[in-house]
């Protein structure tokens, strides 16, 4: 009875409506706070919050409202129309994963609430023409067409792809396989594994039987440092291994410096980019975190920034999303301006940079306008 | 050549599966029970093997003589104070205690150490014996399996020779009759119950230098121990031991001849064909019951 | 018939409440979510509690619904009633296949060949690429007959008629000849054979009674969400959320898996968006920058399954017959 009575006091509780805030500006972030990309969404939480913690030295008031989707998409279409009807929020940033993203998306311009993706890679999030969908980093396909260009003049002939089956994984690796044909590189083994398993070696033992020049792998957090560890167990040494970033840019994956050293990632930014602040943002992200950024953490610090600055001077969804539409920013992240090109809209053509893990520090080697560091190439232990 | 490297890894997986099959397959035979709290009970020996590595700086094998008395501990415990209370109730009340216990168990992990998954990375964690022939022998791996063959050996000698050994035996083929021959059952299932955790528990400590670990790590092992359990026939300590290591080399010759995505799906289908053809597994005695 | 009265009257009432509410998207939402829930538990039970045959891998049939529905619309442009419809069949199939295979076999074997079967459809589904594979589908948008799908009001409907007509299921069943016959097989199965009843008939019937029913829940929540993937829609989590909420709320009675649904959902729902910790901080007792209160923010979210599986335990060794078990004792 006592917890029928909780229940339904907690219905109502749900239902009241939330004392109205005084006209202040509400901005809402959906991330993956717990689920499996849990620690890449660290990244992301603690960019965010360095950004709000600027904003509000300037002198912006916001109320910052986060939500969890914990990696799922249902979820985050959950708290999406939570921000959006009950917080009252006239703008959000995120999802982080693809596959939330991509969903959320969907029902942007149902709500007409603007959204500003900060670091999700699936090609069709601003392909579909939606007027409220803007995003910061560079899609899919850049991921892998400035891997492979980062070892197109070592002639490679051949590529396995080893990925995660997952929205992310699959998508990216789509986009692979045709700018490998452009390039006219023969695909010797695809393997497509579920997250979770403790063993991949017989997958890794096959890859390294068809003896790929380049093995491309797309995994989120834990599985890239298990697969690059049974990796150097079995044996499998191709000319490069190519990370289409995510796992394979955290510092976690770096600190394993036994077996990521000279793995080649694609990444959306790095501290020695000459962009901004880029050095400091880092320097103070190491400071206040104890450990190094991933790219994640300053595709939020930029995109919150963004999206809270212009809708500090727009105060409506129409006019903030006029505003991301005509603005342009220089940050930490480079020159950001959302266009409508290639068949994408809103989308920011952000240059992806490719990184080498030497001797445990990720050093940028491509391309040569970002570069200091040259490309070690063929990959050894 | 792919064939074989193929097997050992296989085999050698295979191994630490068959430890996690054994726990689960003698609690069958001593107390009929289906425990879905199985995987989240390796959980456990990966998080001591873990903290024991980082905090106390022993390395994961050696910390096996603190985790076993532990997880027996702790097996023998949830055993008197919640499964005890079912163990005359319907099977399915049963799977959905244990189901919440394992809910309680991974939950509380999350909240206690978050989903970060942590990385055990020894000195020798991702290093192989590699043949003249090209073939690489996971060293990890192998300690894993010696390690397992021993216990394995120590736990069969004392279920053959030591009176309570025999008196669990007893239990696990005529659980009445044993009770009328004198024998404390209820005794029994606590303590068989603390072996079942304690070797989940080593199974979860081995596996935890080339693994991660993760409050819902165990999870993964859940089902593919069900899997092995069923193979070998339920309550059958060899059957298990054997059925771990054909999971093993299926699981890994499905990887490399079929495909690494289909794997768990073929894994699944030997499964029902057992349950259907030939459910009393290889080494069991009870038919479909 | 006193029963179905009191389903109609509750009905008729539940009805009125998108118009009472108004404008309320967040709170509709979670009324389906629990009207939803509380449709497939019902549905399990007529397995389930009823005929007593715990199947462990209800999700299947879900999915199948799921994915029907969502592959006809988007590669066909079919009509989403008639992908509801197919979606029933590719489920009874699953049903009729399942059924041969587990029925007969007993206790352990029966929940986990249960599973196996499930696991089986989910893993095929996630390496196809006709059905989305880890992608999953999504729909940009869906029309029936004029219906503005865009608004949750009605899906509230639909999933408030499947309710209603599983509960009406349910009355029959229980009067029923067949549902004589499963009370028979549920106490004794062997008893029940030696007196002739053909078991496998009967347990397939409800098993595809309860089959259909999940499949159309499953059409309708791909159609509201217009996104689905495997681990929404077919997921073993979602297979044992369903039993627990029978079980916690009652298993075997007509109220119970409503009941369940009520209490559970939405205890579920505030803890996953922190109402509880961001109560906490409006009102003062805890700071939102001191530990305990980022502590909450990040965590309370997990604590909603340490809840569910803190009251299944408790359930299972204290209530067994579920709340509902309770009620009756009191009286």
């Amino acid at each position: 009875m006592k917890r029928i009575l909780l229940s339904f006091a907690a219905a109502a509780l749900l239902a009241l409506p939330l004392p109205a805030q005084a006209a202040s500006l509400k901005i809402g972030f959906i991330n993956s706070i717990t689920g499996k990309e849990a620690q890449i969404g660290e990244n992301l939480t603690n960019g965010a919050a360095l950004a709000i913690e600027d904003l509000r030295a300037k002198g912006v008031q916001v109320d910052f409202v986060k939500e969890d989707d914990g990696g799922d998409p249902k979820n985050a279409l959950a708290a999406y129309e939570k921000l959006v009807t009950r917080d009252g929020v006239i703008g959000v940033v995120g999802p982080y994963t693809s596959g939330s993203a991509n969903v959320v998306a969907s029902r942007a311009d149902q709500y007409q609430v603007p959204l500003l993706i900060p670091a999700a890679a699936k090609e069709e999030i601003t392909r579909n023409g939606y007027r409220n969908v803007f995003r910061l980093n560079a899609p899919a396909n850049v991921y892998s067409r400035v891997l492979l260009s980062a070892v197109a003049s070592y002639k490679p002939r051949t590529i396995a792809y080893v990925y995660a089956a997952t929205d992310f994984g699959v998508s990216t690796v789509k986009t692979a396989q045709a700018n490998a044909l452009s390039m006219g590189l023969k695909e010797v083994a695809n393997e497509k594994y579920q997250q979770g398993q403790p063993d991949y070696r017989a997958t890794l033992a096959k890859v390294k039987a068809a003896n790929p020049d380049l093995v491309f792998l797309v995994s989120y957090d834990a599985d890239a440092i298990l697969l690059m560890r049974q990796a150097k167990e079995i044996g499998l040494a191709p000319k490069a291994f190519l990370g289409a970033g995510a796992g394979y840019t955290t510092a976690q994956f770096a600190e394993q410096k036994e077996i990521s050293n000279l793995v080649i990632s694609a990444t959306q930014w790095t501290d020695d980019v000459n962009w901004p602040g880029a050095a400091d943002f880092a320097k103070r992200y190491k400071a206040r975190y104890s450990k190094e950024p991933s790219y994640h953490a300053a595709c939020a610090y930029e995109a919150v920034r963004i999206m809270v600055d212009t809708a500090s001077k727009n105060r409506t969804v129409a006019k903030l999303r006029a505003g991301l539409k005509a603005g342009s920013w220089n940050g930490i992240m480079g020159p950001v301006k959302f266009a409508d090109y290639g068949g994408f809209t809103n989308q920011n053509n952000h240059p992806m940079l490719v990184q080498q893990l030497q001797n445990g520090k990720p050093e940028t080697v491509y391309p040569a306008q970002f570069s200091k560091t040259k490309l070690v190439y063929p990959f050894k232990r | 050549m792919l064939f074989i490297q193929s097997l050992i890894s296989g085999i050698l997986t295979g191994g630490v599966y068959a430890l996690a099959g054994i726990g689960m397959s003698l609690v069958f035979g001593v107390m009929n029970i289906s425990n879905f709290a199985h995987g989240d009970l390796m959980m456990l020996g990966m998080y001591l093997a873990y903290y024991a590595f980082t905090l106390l700086h022993i390395d994961p094998y050696l910390s096996l003589v603190m985790i076993i008395p532990v997880s027996f501990l702790f097996g023998f415990l949830l055993e008197k104070v919640f499964i005890s209370r079912v163990i005359d109730h319907p099977h399915q009340n049963q799977i959905l205690l244990t189901i919440g216990l394992g809910l309680i168990m991974s939950n509380t992990a999350l909240l206690a150490f978050t989903s970060d998954p942590k990385i055990l990375t020894t000195s020798y964690s991702s290093s192989a014996i590699n043949t003249a022939g090209g073939l690489s022998i996971s060293i990890p791996l192998l300690l894993s399996f010696l390690i397992t063959i021993l216990i394995t050996t120590i736990l069969y000698l004392f279920l053959l020779k030591s009176s309570t050994g025999m008196a669990l035996r007893a239990t696990s083929q005529n659980r009445e009759a044993a009770q009328l021959m004198g024998i404390n059952v209820a005794k029994m299932s606590a303590i068989a119950f603390g072996i079942g955790t304690a070797l989940a528990a080593t199974a979860g400590a081995l596996i935890a230098p080339t693994y991660y670990i993760h409050p819902l790590a165990g999870h993964s092992f859940l089902l593919k121990s069900f899997t092995i359990c069923v193979l070998g026939g339920l309550g059958s300590v060899v059957g298990a031991g054997v059925g771990g290591l054909i999971i093993g080399v299926v699981e890994s010759m499905a990887s490399t001849y079929i495909s690494t995505d289909w794997k768990d799906v073929i894994v699944f289908v030997l499964f029902l064909a057992v349950l259907l053809l030939r459910p009393q597994g290889l080494f069991g005695k009870n038919g479909g019951q | 018939m006193k029963q179905l009265i009191i389903v109609a009257l509750l009905a008729a009432l539940a009805a009125a409440i998108p118009s009472l509410l108004g404008e309320n998207p967040y709170i509709i939402g979670l009324l389906i979510s629990v009207l939803m829930m509380a449709a497939l538990s019902s549905a399990w039970n007529i397995i389930g509690g009823f005929a007593g045959q715990y199947s462990f891998g209800h999700a299947a049939y879900f999915g199948a619904g799921a994915y029907t529905t969502m592959i006809l619309i988007s590669s066909w442009n079919v009509n989403p009633l008639a992908g509801m419809v197919a979606g029933i069949a590719i489920a009874a199939v699953i049903a009729l296949i399942t059924g041969s295979i587990v029925f007969g076999l007993r206790g352990h074997y029966f929940a986990l060949a249960s599973i196996a079967v499930a696991e089986i459809i989910r893993l095929s589904v996630l390496n196809f690429e006709f059905t989305g594979g880890a992608q999953g589908i999504l729909l940009a948008n869906v029309t029936l007959w004029g219906l503005d799908l865009n608004s949750k009001d009605p899906f509230y409907y639909g999933m408030l008629l499947l309710l209603v007509v599983t509960l009406a299921v349910t009355i029959w069943l229980r009067k029923s000849k067949t549902g004589y016959y499963l009370q028979a097989i549920r106490e004794d199965q062997d008893a029940a054979s030696s007196l002739g009843i053909n078991l496998a008939r009967y347990k397939n019937r409800s098993l595809l009674l309860s089959a259909a029913l999940t499949s159309v829940a499953g059409s309708l929540y791909s159609v509201y969400i217009r996104f689905i993937d495997t681990s929404a829609v077919l997921d073993l989590r979602l297979s044992i959320e369903i039993i627990l909420t029978a079980i916690i709320g009652g298993v075997g009675t007509l109220w119970g898996p409503v009941l369940g649904a009520i209490l559970l959902v939405p205890l579920a729902e505030m803890l996953r968006s922190n109402v509880i910790g961001d109560s906490l901080v409006k009102l003062g007792i805890v700071s939102e920058t001191s530990a305990l209160g980022v502590f909450l923010s990040e965590n309370l979210a997990h604590a909603h399954v340490l809840v569910y599986g803190i009251i299944t335990v408790l359930c299972i060794l204290y209530m067994p017959k579920g709340i509902l078990g309770l009620f009756r004792r009191i009286k």
